[in-house]
């Protein structure tokens, strides 16, 4: 495996996904089992099998020695002493807590001491004071995908609403104020666009069925809980998208908790931030043994972490959450299988 | 005797429990009007209205967090099982202590006094979020507060 540089990693583009398109043989169906979080596919075409990391959530404030500053040098710390250590880092949105350019600054030094090329996509807090300015100044294209070992990395910006703050006549500072709030009452729904709609279209066209997928949004792609932006409003259209394939695996932030889901050839997991934890929404969960336990707000720690996702030959993922205190029930430390 | 006159200074309030006693003796007390029954209401929602703001803004800490941070909706907050013995509190404590204790701890803030009118607004807040959720002392939850599936805004989603 020839190795590249942060440089030409940061800068992979679409281009790329044409290798793997002519390889692999065509099978008729995937095998399965029932895994711990259900149904977990695996793949026929075999890839190298590889782990990568996670972290996400920061919400890094424009404040000097913030708490959350230290969370994440550590969940960073955490990934540098991983050994063998992972192949790269995904970021999965939310560096920043008012879209700051500082804030946003601050988390990309502390991400520069990854040992390894990392990646990111953004999430609602970077990103509505100037509409993603800044954010593409320090981390370049919010739409990417690249391919490693095998596997179609895909990163999408999920976090695109409706226009809430012309008509208003709010200010950059107002209208990041109300994006701010989980509970916003006038945000509306958010979601990816039909521009990246028509790009991911492009992107997975010529990939064949049999190619293992990897998915990272900011907000989860199916319909957990909208009122807190639990979902991404045209996560249907992307599901369709990624029907011709085996097995997809989805990987999302914003909840900042353990959560599981699968629906079709999707299986599709929340993460632990390394701010704060959020209590489970009012609804039924679909994996409702799959959660962490309620958190002391004696510790600050509880129910943060960083994570480990181990790819198989066959596909099979596990999904490690590393986390920082001692919070996850037994069967959720074990590894989430996707 | 309405709900209001507890919301008025303490001298007001020995007053105003005299004249009430005195009336209640004197004649049976006048049905409450639909036009009272929305002032009160009006003034309970103004309540709400502050602590939605004080719960959302971050001036009640230092370091930029708000309880809407943790808290969104006034989950987790379980009003409904409180008074209860709380780990933190090292003791059975009242909501009211439990967000002092929060605005000190994950805030860095100054408590509010008890009875002070911006703890009055918090704990409306907090309740009026889980209106309709059954009284459960100490009950181990950790509640969502009132679900919200539509509203400016937000529609429900397309389906799963
Ligand atoms: C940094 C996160 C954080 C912030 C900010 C925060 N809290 Fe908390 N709070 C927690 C956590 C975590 C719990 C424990 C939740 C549980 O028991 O499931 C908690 C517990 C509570 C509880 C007790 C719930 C129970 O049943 O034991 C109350 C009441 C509460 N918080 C109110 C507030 C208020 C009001 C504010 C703002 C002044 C606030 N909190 C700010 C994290 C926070
Ligand atoms: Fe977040
Ligand atoms: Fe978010």
């Amino acid at each position: 495996m020839k190795t590249i540089s942060r440089r030409q990693f940061l800068g992979i583009t679409t281009k790329m996904t044409a290798a793997t398109a002519f390889a692999g043989t065509f099978a008729p169906s995937a095998t399965s089992f029932f895994g711990l979080g259900g149904i977990a596919h695996a793949a026929t075409k075999k890839i190298t099998p590889f782990t990568f990391a996670i972290l996400t959530d920061a919400h890094l404030y424009d404040i000097k020695d913030h708490k959350f500053d230290a969370f994440l040098e550590k969940g960073v710390a955490d990934i540098n002493s991983m050994n063998p250590l992972p192949d790269f880092v995904l970021y999965a949105g939310d560096i920043g807590q008012s879209g700051k350019d500082s804030e946003l600054k601050k988390g990309k030094a502390i991400l520069d001491k990854l040992k390894v090329k990392y990646r990111v996509i953004p999430g609602e807090h970077d990103w509505y004071l100037d509409m993603g300015k800044s954010w593409k100044g320090h981390f370049g294209n919010e739409t990417w995908s690249f391919d490693h070992k095998g596997v179609h990395f895909i990163g999408m910006n999920s976090i695109l609403v409706p226009d809430f703050w012309t008509m208003a006549g709010l200010t950059p500072e107002e209208r990041m104020g109300r994006m701010e709030e989980l509970e916003c009452h006038n945000c509306g729904l958010w979601g990816v666009g039909s521009a990246q709609l028509e790009w991911l279209a492009k992107d997975v066209k010529n990939i064949s069925r049999d190619t293992p997928v990897v998915i990272l949004t900011h907000s989860p792609l199916w319909n957990y809980y909208p009122r807190w932006n639990f979902q991404t409003v045209d996560a249907p259209e992307i599901r369709e998208i990624l029907r011709k394939f085996e097995k997809v695996i989805a990987i999302h932030g914003h909840v900042h908790q353990v959560v599981y889901n699968q629906i079709g050839n999707i299986s599709s997991a929340g993460l632990l931030s390394t701010s704060w934890p959020w209590p489970y929404p009012p609804v039924e969960l679909p994996y409702p043994h799959l959660k962490m336990n309620r958190v002391d707000p004696g510790n600050f720690e509880d129910g943060l972490g960083s994570h480990a996702v181990n790819l198989a030959a066959d596909f099979m993922g596990t999904l490690n959450y590393r986390e920082f205190a001692h919070l996850l029930p037994e069967n959720v430390r074990r590894g989430l299988k996707l | 005797m309405n709900g209001k006159t507890f919301g008025i200074k303490a001298g007001v309030i020995a007053s105003s429990v005299v004249l009430a006693l005195l009336a209640a003796t004197a004649q049976a007390k006048e049905p409450r009007t639909p036009v009272q029954a929305e002032d009160e209401w009006n003034a309970l929602m103004a309540a709400v209205k502050k602590g939605d703001d004080l719960w959302h803004n971050g001036k009640l800490g230092t370091n930029g967090l708000a309880c809407g941070n943790c808290h969104p909706d006034g989950s987790a907050s379980n009003p409904h099982t409180w008074p209860k013995f709380q780990t933190n509190l090292g003791k059975v404590g009242t909501l009211r202590e439990m967000i002092n204790w929060c605005i000190a701890v994950p805030m860095q803030g100054k408590p509010l006094p008890l009875d002070s009118d911006d703890m009055i607004a918090m704990e409306a807040y907090a309740t009026y979020t889980h209106r309709g959720v059954a009284i459960a002392p100490a009950k181990d939850e950790q509640h969502g507060a009132v679900p919200v599936v539509s509203g400016p805004g937000y529609p429900t989603a397309g389906g799963h």
